[in-house]
């Protein structure tokens, strides 16, 4: 995720009109001495902050996908130097592979799935916990519980809950629903539901919290104005709550969005290291990992992340550049006037 | 101005790159002091298979002073992944756990795997016999056997008994009777861990051994290509018995080896009657009984024949566990794995993990009558032919068990098995 967002990032910068920076460097005439010793005080303060993060940036994420690039041209096992060179044909067989296909379905699925089910469930639960009640703390807490949780314990957790003799179907049982017994996560037309609610169950306190910082950074005044002007609780929802948390449900959504693309911990600790693409909840990273890593075919599996990478990429710019313009605009580019 | 800087910053990159990659390194090998340190990795993560790694090490250590032995224990289904990035890496364990065939292939074509031929005493080579074949690529040895492992059908005779069923199933129609009668007392007839796809895989292999003649299982080991229609027989033959329904609900998520949720815990725990495994079995279930002591009622059975197929009666699908040292291991590698085939030291080894032992002069250590069968079975076969994702390779061999996990599901057909193994050539 690191990746897609600093890459998008240095890209919002370069899209920076040409005009703006001339405007930002000092607008002063040539300067004398004194100045230029400031200039390279300056110089050696960014070296010393920005040094360590370009080091590490540069080794950790320019480097590996540069690499994974000149692997994904090879056939290649893992071991020593490639050699096998093979041009475009691991990514022909990605792109005509039909389990891949799949695999990315099943993330589109999960894309907007996360997006419909936990936007208005979080901002509902927002609004709630936002108000004072009684026991607030108390379940803004728990609401936020699953998302502190390590993705192993979550899935270990629900992997054995819902297993076919597991506890969800035992409850059902003794209650005397067991008419509605199934295998929730083996059953292939059932699985991807089930993956949908736990990451729902999992990632929505996330969006509760964003959410509520958000509701935090909403003047009370206006509300206070609105109902002295007569407006209804849902009138001053609707009309000056939502339209000031649209930078935060954006951005929240982009969040979401990136995270569901590169889906992989969850559905490979529940169905392990084979089945997800037999129960129907492959996604492209776990497809990276089975025909990659556990293949032993490193190239293969290194241009899997470069489409991965490719196809991240191009849904974070898109959505940079249609959703979060106006948002960003402010951000990144009017920050030093 | 911006020139400088950028050169500046990649200048740091680089002294960065360089300083982090100095950590890297390290691991067994000649120490400064002159003494040796040894670093071995082994799939026992629990139980006396891991007091044995250590009491092994212990004692080889007081037998070559100056020697250290480092043991790293990694889970089993991580072991392939993992052993490849680290040999990849250039900083792999001395020693570590190699079951022959193509996988093995794989990493002695790269160079990785020490050449053992001259290395292995004459002691060893006599009392390893044949098993030691499992290793040899090109007519060189690259790997010690510790452990053989016929694949078989492991029982709970009080189960079966239970039942009605008192032989023992010699052809597939007769194990599909017993499967019947044993599903009418409310137990699952047969557990498979089809989580960990290899489980399941096994029943394709050993319907593949009977279906496909000894020829073709060596030639697809070569071409890496299921061409042979046997491949497609083996897979209909599959697929007419999965329609039976033998095996444990909800096996899509069940894991071989871990819990008691596992196959090997449901037989451990007689909710299932039977399993197919291979002959470390009898270990992973001493450890997954409510005492964590032997099943009392294990029994075994070879794999039923199947009628029409080109396969030798009798012949046995199965492994070898060995182990290999790595191309640039210490010297004392190669001593280590003589001292691991020593009498004594296989005795203990078929005691510890409850399994057959490679070395003829251990076989006495064999006690109990699931292996005693097993182990009879083992040495009557015409020929043994090891697990098919083995001597295919991992990236076959991969391919190979996710598509037969699909044709359990019921997602996939006999014919998906034959292209998922050619695709996979591919890749």
């Amino acid at each position: 995720m690191t990746t897609q967002l600093a890459a998008s990032a240095t890209d919002a910068g370069a899209r920076r009109p040409a005009g703006e920076g001339a405007t930002r460097a000092p607008s002063a005439g040539r300067p004398p001495a004194r100045r230029r010793r400031e200039n390279w005080r300056i110089r050696g303060e960014l070296a010393i902050l920005l040094g360590p993060a370009l080091v590490v940036f540069v080794s950790f994420v320019i480097l590996p996908v540069a690499l994974a690039a000149y692997y994904g041209f090879y056939k290649w096992s893992g071991f020593g130097t490639p050699t096998d060179f093979v041009g475009i044909r691991n990514y022909v067989t990605i792109l005509t592979d039909p389990a891949f296909h799949e695999a990315l379905g099943h993330n589109a699925f999960i894309v907007i799935g996360s997006l419909v089910l936990q936007g208005p469930l979080a901002l509902g639960l927002a609004l709630l916990l936002n108000r004072k009640m009684r026991a607030q703390s108390l379940i803004r807490v728990l609401i936020f519980v699953p998302y502190v949780i390590s993705e192993v314990v979550v899935g270990l957790g629900w992997g054995l809950m819902l297993q076919s003799g597991g506890a969800l179907n035992g409850a059902l049982e003794k209650i005397g629903l067991g008419a509605l017994r199934a295998d929730w996560i083996s059953d292939p037309a059932l699985a991807i539901w089930t993956l949908l609610i736990i990451i729902t169950w999992k990632y929505i306190g996330f969006a509760v919290i964003l959410f509520l910082a958000g509701l935090q950074g909403i003047p009370e005044e206006l509300s206070e104005a609105a109902a002295i002007d007569g407006a209804s609780y849902w009138q001053i929802q609707r009309h000056i709550v939502l339209p000031l948390m649209g930078p935060t449900i954006r951005i929240w959504a982009f969040l979401s969005i990136i995270g569901s693309l590169q889906l992989f911990d969850l559905v490979w600790i529940i169905w392990g290291q084979y089945v997800a693409s037999t129960a129907g909840t492959s996604t492209m990273a776990t497809y990276m990992v089975a025909n990659g890593r556990n293949a032993g075919s490193f190239g293969y599996g290194s241009a899997v992340a470069v489409v991965m990478f490719l196809i991240s990429l191009a849904v974070a710019l898109v959505y940079q550049r249609f959703v979060l313009r106006r948002d960003t605009d402010g951000a990144l580019t009017g920050g030093s006037k | 101005m911006n020139t400088r800087k950028i050169l500046a910053g990649a200048a740091l990159a680089v002294a960065g790159t360089l300083a982090l990659g100095g950590c890297a390194g390290g691991g067994g090998g000649q120490n400064a002091d002159g003494s040796t340190t040894l670093t071995l990795w082994h799939n026992s993560t629990t139980g006396d298979g891991k007091k044995y790694w250590e009491d092994t090490a212990a004692a080889f250590e007081e037998a070559n002073p100056g020697v250290t032995v480092e043991i790293q224990a990694v889970q089993n289904e991580e072991m392939d992944g993992k052993l490849q990035t680290a040999l990849n890496s250039g900083d792999a364990p001395d020693l570590f756990m190699a079951r022959g065939g193509g996988k093995l292939a794989d990493i002695v074509e790269a160079g990785q795997a020490m050449d053992l031929t001259d290395k292995i005493s004459a002691d060893a080579k006599t009392a390893l016999g044949t098993s030691l074949d499992a290793f040899a690529v090109d007519g060189k040895n690259y790997g010690m056997p510790v452990a053989v492992l016929p694949s078989g059908i492991f029982t709970s005779q009080d189960l079966l008994t239970a039942a009605g069923v008192t032989e023992a199933p010699a052809t597939i129609s007769d194990l599909e009777e017993a499967n019947e009668k044993i599903r009418a007392t409310g137990v699952a007839p047969i557990a498979v861990g089809a989580k960990d796809a290899w489980p399941a895989a096994h029943w394709y292999y050993n319907f593949a051994l009977r279906a496909c003649s000894k020829d073709v299982l060596d030639t697809a080991a070569e071409s890496r290509s299921f061409d042979d229609p046997c491949w497609l027989e083996a897979g209909e033959n599959l697929q007419s018995f999965l329609q039976t329904q033998p095996f444990n609900e909800g096996f899509l998520t069940t894991a071989a080896q871990q819990g008691a949720g596992s196959s090997a815990g449901l037989l451990a725990n007689h909710q299932a009657a039977m399993e197919l495994m291979g002959a470390w079995n009898p270990g992973v279930i001493a450890s997954l009984t409510p005492d964590e002591q032997p099943l009392a009622d294990l029994g075994w059975f070879p794999f039923p024949e199947v009628p029409g197929g080109d396969g030798e009666p009798g012949a046995i699908m199965g492994g070898v566990d060995g182990y290999s040292c790595w191309v640039n291991a210490p010297a004392q590698c190669t001593d280590f794995l003589n001292f691991l085939v020593n009498k004594e030291n296989q005795e203990r080894y078929a005691d510890a993990f409850q399994t057959i032992p490679a070395s003829s002069e251990a076989t006495e250590a064999v006690t109990t009558p699931a292996l005693q069968s097993a182990l009879q079975a083992y040495t009557d076969a015409p020929y043994v032919s090891v697990w098919l994702d083995t001597l295919y390779g991992q990236n076959v061999g991969n391919a190979l068990n996710v598509a037969v996990v699909d044709l359990f599901a019921g997602k996939g057909t006999p014919q998906g098995i034959v292209d998922a193994v050619n695709a996979a050539a591919s890749r």
